[in-house]
This record gives C-alpha cells, sequence and structure tokens, in this order.
C-alpha cells in the first residue's frame, strides 16, 4: 500500500504538473512575447544613450493607475536596450507574478527588453521575460528542497531523542518502567496480545501515549521510538512490521489527544479553549475506530504468513 | 489540565533520575548509555524521512491540491462537508507544516470565530501526520514492510476528519 501510495504522489505530481503547464501554454497565461507600451519619462536634458534611473507609466493596462510612476533603470548595450523594473507595489498583478516566475536568478526585478523607440516620442514598447513550466520547475525545486529538509528534521530530533532515550535508560536500569508496566498492563495487554505480560515495551508505549494525550509532542516523538525498539526486540523478521507495531502505529496517528496541540494553540490563542470538546470527541472515534481497523487487519493478515510468504507483505 | 501538561515535564525528568539514584543506579553513566542512541536513530531515520517528504513536496508543488479541491468540493457539499476545510482533511495525514499553513490561511480568510475555523481546528487537533510518524517510528527501527499500518492510519484519520465535522456541526452549528 505505502509502494502505491508512495509512486503515486510522485507520478501524479508530474501528470498534474504537466497538465497545467501545457494550460498555460495553450492559453498563455502570462502572455509571453507580448508587446506593451510604456510611457518614459527621462530626467531633463538626458541623453537616451546612457544608462540612467528614469520613470514610466503603463498607459493602457486595466486595474492599475495609468498616472502612476513606476522607477526603471534605463540600460542601452550593444544587444539592445533594456529597460529594468525592479519589483515595486503597483505594478500589475500579472508582472508581479512574470517576476516571480521568470527564469532569471534574481526575482526582485523584470528584465523588459525595449523592442521599438520612437525618436522624440516617449512611447516604447517592451516585452517582459518569458515565463515557462512553471510547475514543472516547482516540483523539482519542491522534490530537492524537501530531501534537505529532512536532514534537517532528524539531526533536529538527535538532541531530544538523545536526553529521553538517556532517561529512558535510567527508568529501565532502575526497573522503574516494570512497576509502570504493571499498572497500564491491564488496559494495554489487551490490544497488543503479542506483547508478553512484563514486557518494557508496554511501559513506552503508555509512556509515548500518555505524552499525546498532554500534548507533549517533543517528549511523544523520542518515547514512541522507545517503544518501537522494545517490540522490535520481540520481531522475528526485523524488516517487517508486526502487528503489535501496527497497533501501536495506528493509536499514534490517530493521536489521542486531552490538550490542544501547541501549534494549534499558537494559532488560535485562547480561541482554541472552545475546541476543547470538539477535539476529545473527534480524537476519541478516531482513536477506536483506528484500533477496530488495526484488529481487523491483524485477524485478516496474521503474522505467521508474513514470515514464510512474503507476498502478503508487498500486497499490504 | 495545561497546567497539568506544563509541570509533568519537569518532574519526570526531575524523578526519573531521582529514582534512579535512590536504586542505587549510576545515573549519569546510565543516561549517557542510552542516549548514545539517540545519534544513530537520527541518523537511521533520514532514508525514511526523505522518501516520503520529497514526495509529499513534489505532490504540494504540482497545483495537485487546488485541482483535488474543485473536484471534491461540490460533490462534498451536497452532504453537508464544507468546501472550505477539504485542504486541511487531505494536508493533516501528509505534512505538519503544510497543515499548519492551511489554518493560518482559514484564519486569516475566515475569522477565528467562524465555523469553518472551528471544523479545520477540530481536524488539527484530532489527527496526526500520518505519513510523518510512520517514517520516524518505522524508521527508527528500519523496518521497511509497514503492512497495513498505512490503511489503519488513514482509516483512523478519516474517521477523525468525519467526526470533526459531525461534532461541530452538533456543538457549534
Amino acid at each position: 500500500m505505502l509502494n502505491y501510495i508512495w509512486a503515486g504522489l510522485i507520478v501524479f505530481s508530474l501528470l498534474f504538473a504537466m497538465a497545467s503547464d501545457v494550460t498555460d501554454y495553450v492559453s498563455n497565461t502570462y502572455e509571453n512575447g507580448t508587446e506593451r507600451t510604456v510611457i518614459l519619462s527621462f530626467p531633463e536634458g538626458a541623453s537616451e544613450a546612457k544608462r540612467q534611473n528614469v520613470q514610466f507609466r503603463i498607459p493602457d493596462d486595466s486595474g492599475t493607475d495609468s498616472d502612476k510612476l513606476f522607477r526603471a533603470e534605463w540600460y542601452p548595450s550593444e544587444s539592445g536596450t533594456e529597460l529594468i523594473i525592479p519589483v515595486q507595489d503597483g505594478l500589475p498583478p500579472l508582472w508581479l507574478e512574470i517576476a516571480e516566475n521568470q527564469d532569471a536568478r534574481d526575482r526582485s526585478q523584470l528584465r523588459a527588453l525595449v523592442t521599438a523607440q520612437v525618436t522624440g516620442i516617449a512611447g516604447v514598447s517592451i516585452v517582459l521575460p518569458e515565463v515557462h513550466l512553471i510547475k514543472m520547475r516547482a516540483i523539482t525545486a519542491a522534490a530537492f528542497d524537501m530531501a534537505e529538509f529532512a536532514v534537517t528534521l532528524a539531526i533536529g530530533l538527535i538532541g531530544i531523542m538523545a536526553l529521553w532515550l538517556g532517561l529512558m535508560k535510567i527508568a529501565e536500569e532502575s526497573k522503574l518502567i516494570f512497576k509502570l508496566v504493571k499498572v497500564v498492563n491491564p488496559v494495554l495487554g489487551f490490544l497488543f496480545p503479542n506483547v508478553p505480560k512484563d514486557h518494557p515495551a508496554l511501559g513506552a508505549i503508555s509512556l509515548n501515549l500518555s505524552a499525546n494525550m498532554l500534548g507533549l509532542g517533543n517528549a511523544a516523538t523520542p518515547l514512541g521510538i522507545k517503544a518501537m525498539e522494545e517490540l522490535q526486540k520481540l520481531n522475528p523478521d526485523k524488516e517487517t512490521a508486526t502487528n503489535a507495531m501496527c497497533m501501536f502505529l495506528t493509536m499514534n496517528t490517530a493521536s489521542v489527544q486531552l490538550v490542544p496541540p501547541v501549534t494549534l494553540i499558537a494559532l488560535l490563542g485562547v480561541g482554541v479553549s472552545e475546541l476543547f470538546y470538539s477535539i476529545i470527541i473527534a480524537t476519541f472515534i478516531s482513536l477506536c475506530t483506528g484500533i477496530l481497523a488495526a484488529s481487523y487487519y491483524a485477524r485478516k493478515f496474521p503474522e505467521q504468513t508474513v514470515h514464510t510468504d512474503d507476498s502478503v507483505s508487498e500486497t499490504a | 489540565m495545561q497546567i497539568l501538561s506544563i509541570l509533568v515535564l519537569p518532574l519526570i525528568i526531575v524523578a526519573i533520575p531521582l529514582y534512579g539514584l535512590l536504586k542505587k543506579v549510576n545515573v549519569y553513566e546510565v543516561f549517557v548509555e542510552g542516549a548514545k542512541e539517540g545519534f544513530q536513530i537520527g541518523v537511521r531515520i533520514i532514508p525514511y524521512l526523505v522518501a516520503i517528504l520529497f514526495a509529499i513536496g513534489m505532490f504540494r508543488a504540482s497545483g495537485a491540491m487546488e485541482m483535488l479541491i474543485d473536484l471534491l468540493g461540490p460533490v462534498l457539499a451536497l452532504v453537508g462537508f464544507p468546501a472550505e476545510v477539504i485542504p486541511m482533511a487531505i494536508m493533516r495525514p501528509l505534512t505538519g507544516s503544510g497543515s499548519v499553513g492551511v489554518m493560518a490561511d482559514l484564519i486569516a480568510a475566515y475569522g477565528e470565530d467562524s465555523f469553518v475555523v472551528k471544523v479545520a481546528g477540530t481536524m488539527f487537533g484530532s489527527t496526526e501526520t500520518t505519513f510523518y510518524v510512520l517514517a520516524v517510528y518505522f524508521g527508527a527501527v528500519g523496518v521497511r514492510k509497514v503492512r497495513y499500518a498505512v490503511q489503519a492510519g488513514l482509516i483512523a484519520d478519516f474517521a477523525g476528519v468525519i467526526a470533526s465535522v459531525a461534532v461541530c456541526y452538533w456543538l457549534f452549528g
């Protein structure tokens, strides 16, 4: 299943990006190659053969104040004259979009080519940079950016993980974790029938679930990983998930929360207290559904077949 | 409850070494021994996280989300599912930062007290970023064949989404 979802995300993003770019091309969304007229005003006594700062108006673009003056740089060179327009307030929305999506690396300006200039008259025709294959470039950039971000995220976890794993080791050595296991066993033992009654895995699971309930996200993750390590010790096939792991994962993705997550509090402020009951009810329903689903699958795909018959895990 | 959640962390962090000390455990040495693993796990989950996050990143950047919303919106509106919260329902299992963005957008567009924001907030609070949890937890122990964990997780998410809408109609509707 994960194989299909993963491949599906990648293939569909390519298809959607292509569809979107083809639509842009056909309807010429960015008006590539269109000549536009602007009215320039040079400083008094200036020569048009020199680089200089100028101002211009856009006479016939609907939605823009035709009297508004914009800043630009007049840039004559051997290969032709350019009008370098810095991105500024009041430019037509389409121009801003072109600046955002152009090929040039510097997105803070538009280098428009001056195609026609009538000497003596201030009106010139310019062609804005062309915009091609926006979504194609966007998905490539996203792939690389996210790959980098994944490493940042993983490295960022190391410190907090070390802290909790250290504390958990003390709890193990001092037998504190086994005391906890005795307390939670009646409830959790029922959900994890394949985990031995006195196994520390149940302790780690209960700590992770409590951390989740209290909205302690950065404690919950290391504790959850600790629980996974304990469950892995009971796993005969180290590359394949056990039923207990799947049940644990499902309970985590359903996220039993009694306190709203910190990010939500940050976004909503005091308003979040209104959502207190709705979140608890919704999360409880999703937890129960998850547990039912996981136990249904556990019965449908018993573990023994997984070790002998690889195809079960492949199709699952 | 919020006060409890602030108090519980410092108490646990102090209580565990204290208990160890009373039980004559060499707390410092044992702590370091356990903490060593933190680095290995951090490195071990990298390939899993890269795999999941880059695929989701591409999907988000492709504009597929907007098309899905356009397609699903009218259909879901028929059964009373507010179309505005569809981005949250789709985003939440995929990415944490993405769903925070959706939440912020909705607050900006509809205001904190709107029904839409309440539904989206309930969804945000009641479900988790399934694929991230999957990548990190299975990645940490090197499990590649996740069997039915995805399906079960998504079923739980789906139930959470439906429940959020229903509960909000009941409480605030």
